[in-house]
């Protein structure tokens, strides 16, 4: 079996498993799902993005895209990574022929489809619904957001396996760090709303982009929406947490 | 038992020393595991013989010392070297969501030479099992899952660390007959255990260690033979607390329960010679009085304690 053969199995491997898993069903594809229809109920006016006024299901609906994207690529990655560590399962695969990249790899890759899926759903849901705009450039703008968001959150997931020690940190760390940057990233509340230091510090973090990012692609006009500013914040957030991942992970059952 | 082919030996362990937080947890080891042996490495809890194991299982550096496994040197674990061994951690759980064969199959890629699924299955007793989810499974199936895992590269060489520990006496006794007939198939075995029993039953030769300190060595037989002297006076007492006035001038302590007295002697003609004198002076009768070889758990506890003079104190 070639190295890509075992990659692509062991993606099937780890998905099969991801559909079975309730929990990680829940928060990575049930719960943004939710979310959008709750927020297009309870938000139905305007509101502004960059000046000029949107309808709320506009503005909210590519921000729960990203928020999904960070469910996923981060938090969902962190909690069943550090979740095998502890558990003993990933050292039992470095027990094997298989080569570490590959166990890596797949994860990485299985986010990405989980991600696709869960965009997809989310995509078409605004589509039908919510009346958001899908042309060639917001489609342009859709797959290189979520492909760079995906890498850039899979790799801060896994440059905080170092940080998570134990299942039960990661679970307080992934899905807080993601709820607590939602609100400041213009993904729960309009940037246009919050006080200018808390929209500054969002900005600090690659969520704000990705959202204004996969905003600026669906809202403004015949426009990717990708803007150096967010793209680059997000590389540089992808490359540094990359660096982090592959010089810290562990493989081992760390101490609780 | 196995039949051990000649050539280079499996494993050899020289001068093997490993430290955690500055404490010297193995001082310098040597043992030798011949291709074809079921080789146990038997210890109490903290002897060391997980560091040990998992040093030749590529898992962690050695401070100090020359370790060969299958001909390379485990610090540096290659992809075709780990195509030839299989390893069965000591602590590690399974993914409860996937059935027996889905895990097993995944594994099996792992490898580019791999055995059949369900001949594998067929060999550690899940058969039945094979199509349920791994967390319905008992702790004994599950262990059974792990060997499975361990198996399914057709390794040359398997490690064991505990493989029995935790499970009921059934599942046990199925564990050393999978075991037994693996070595029966050509498979090399490193195990560790704390069972003494499980080391007289399964392994050819075997090491003790205390402390990561290697106190005994051999074949059980050799072990048993090395023991000299040593012999075991068991007997019963209607008023054991008679026994104290002759108690010190035994040559190890006696332990005493419920009237039954115990005596791991190491000079046996003197401290029987002891004894009987003084039951006719104090008119004593010692019922059921029996003198046996000691057996591996007398050997193993007499090696393994810290306490050099006996294996247990004396208690009513």
């Amino acid at each position: 079996m070639s190295d890509a053969t075992l990659l692509a199995s062991q993606v099937g491997y780890g998905l099969r498993g991801f559909v079975r898993n309730a929990r990680a069903m829940v928060f990575t594809v049930v719960m943004p799902v939710v979310l959008l229809l709750l927020f297009n109920a309870i938000f139905s006016g305007s509101t502004t993005f960059q000046g000029s006024e949107v309808s709320a299901a506009n503005y909210f609906t590519p921000g729960i895209i990203a928020y999904s994207i960070m469910l996923s690529g981060y938090s969902g990655l962190l909690i069943s990574v550090v979740t095998a560590r502890e558990r003993g399962i990933i050292k039992r695969f470095r027990g094997t022929p298989m080569p570490a990249w590959i166990y890596l790899a797949a994860l990485i890759l299985q986010s990405i489809v989980t991600v696709a899926v869960t965009v997809a759903v989310l995509v078409g849901m605004g589509v039908v619904f919510y009346h958001l705009r899908l042309d060639v450039q917001s489609l342009i703008g859709l797959v290189v957001y979520t492909l760079l968001g995906t890498a850039t959150m899979c790799a801060i997931g896994l440059a905080l396996t170092r940080v998570a020690t134990t299942a039960d940190s990661a679970s307080a760390i992934g899905p807080f760090s993601t709820v607590s940057l939602a609100f400041v990233s213009g993904v729960f509340i309009p940037v246009s709303q919050l006080p200018a230091w808390l929209r500054d510090l969002g900005r600090l973090f690659p969520l704000a982009h990705l959202a204004n990012g996969l905003q600026s692609a669906f809202i403004e006009h015949h426009s990717t929406g990708l803007s150096a500013e967010d793209v680059g914040v997000l590389a540089i957030w992808c490359v540094v947490a990359a660096v982090v991942a592959v010089r810290t992970f562990r493989w081992e059952p760390q101490g609780r | 038992m196995a039949m051990t082919e000649p050539g280079p030996p499996a494993i050899e362990v020289r001068g093997l020393r490993k430290s955690y937080d500055g404490v010297e947890r193995v001082h310098a080891i040597d043992f030798t595991v011949a291709k074809g042996e079921i080789f146990g490495l038997l210890g109490t809890n903290g002897a060391g013989k997980t560091t040990t194991i998992e040093i030749l299982e590529g898992y962690r550096p050695r401070d100090h010392g020359e370790v060969t496994v299958l001909g390379a040197d485990p610090s540096h674990p290659t992809r075709a070297w780990r195509e030839r061994i299989g390893i069965v951690l000591q602590e590690s759980e399974l993914d409860p969501l996937y059935t027996v064969r889905e895990t097993v199959t995944q594994f099996g890629r792992y490898f580019s030479e791999q055995a059949d699924v369900d001949a594998t299955l067929a060999r550690v007793g899940l058969t039945a099992k094979a199509d349920e989810r791994i967390g319905r499974l008992s702790g004994g199936q599950k262990r059974a899952v792990d060997v499975a895992l361990g198996l399914i590269g057709r390794p040359e060489l398997l490690f064991l660390d505990e493989p029995s520990t935790g499970l009921d006496p059934a599942a046990r006794r199925e564990m050393w007959a999978t075991i037994s007939d693996l070595c029966d198939a050509g498979t090399t075995i490193l195990l560790t255990t704390h069972y003494m029993d499980e080391a007289q039953h399964l392994a050819d030769r075997l090491v003790i260690l205390r402390a990561g300190d290697v106190v005994g060595s051999g074949t059980t037989a050799e072990l048993s033979a090395g023991d000299g002297d040593t012999a075991v006076v068991t007997f019963l007492l209607d008023q054991p607390a008679g026994l104290s006035t002759v108690a010190s001038s035994l040559s190890a302590t006696p332990s005493i329960e419920d009237g039954a007295v115990r005596l791991v002697s190491t000079a046996p003609q003197r401290d029987l010679y002891q004894l009987l004198q003084w039951a006719e002076g104090a008119g004593v009768e010692l019922r059921g009085l029996e003198v046996d070889r000691p057996t591996l758990d007398d050997i193993f506890l007499r090696l393994t304690s810290t306490d050099d003079a006996g294996d247990s104190a004396a208690g009513s």
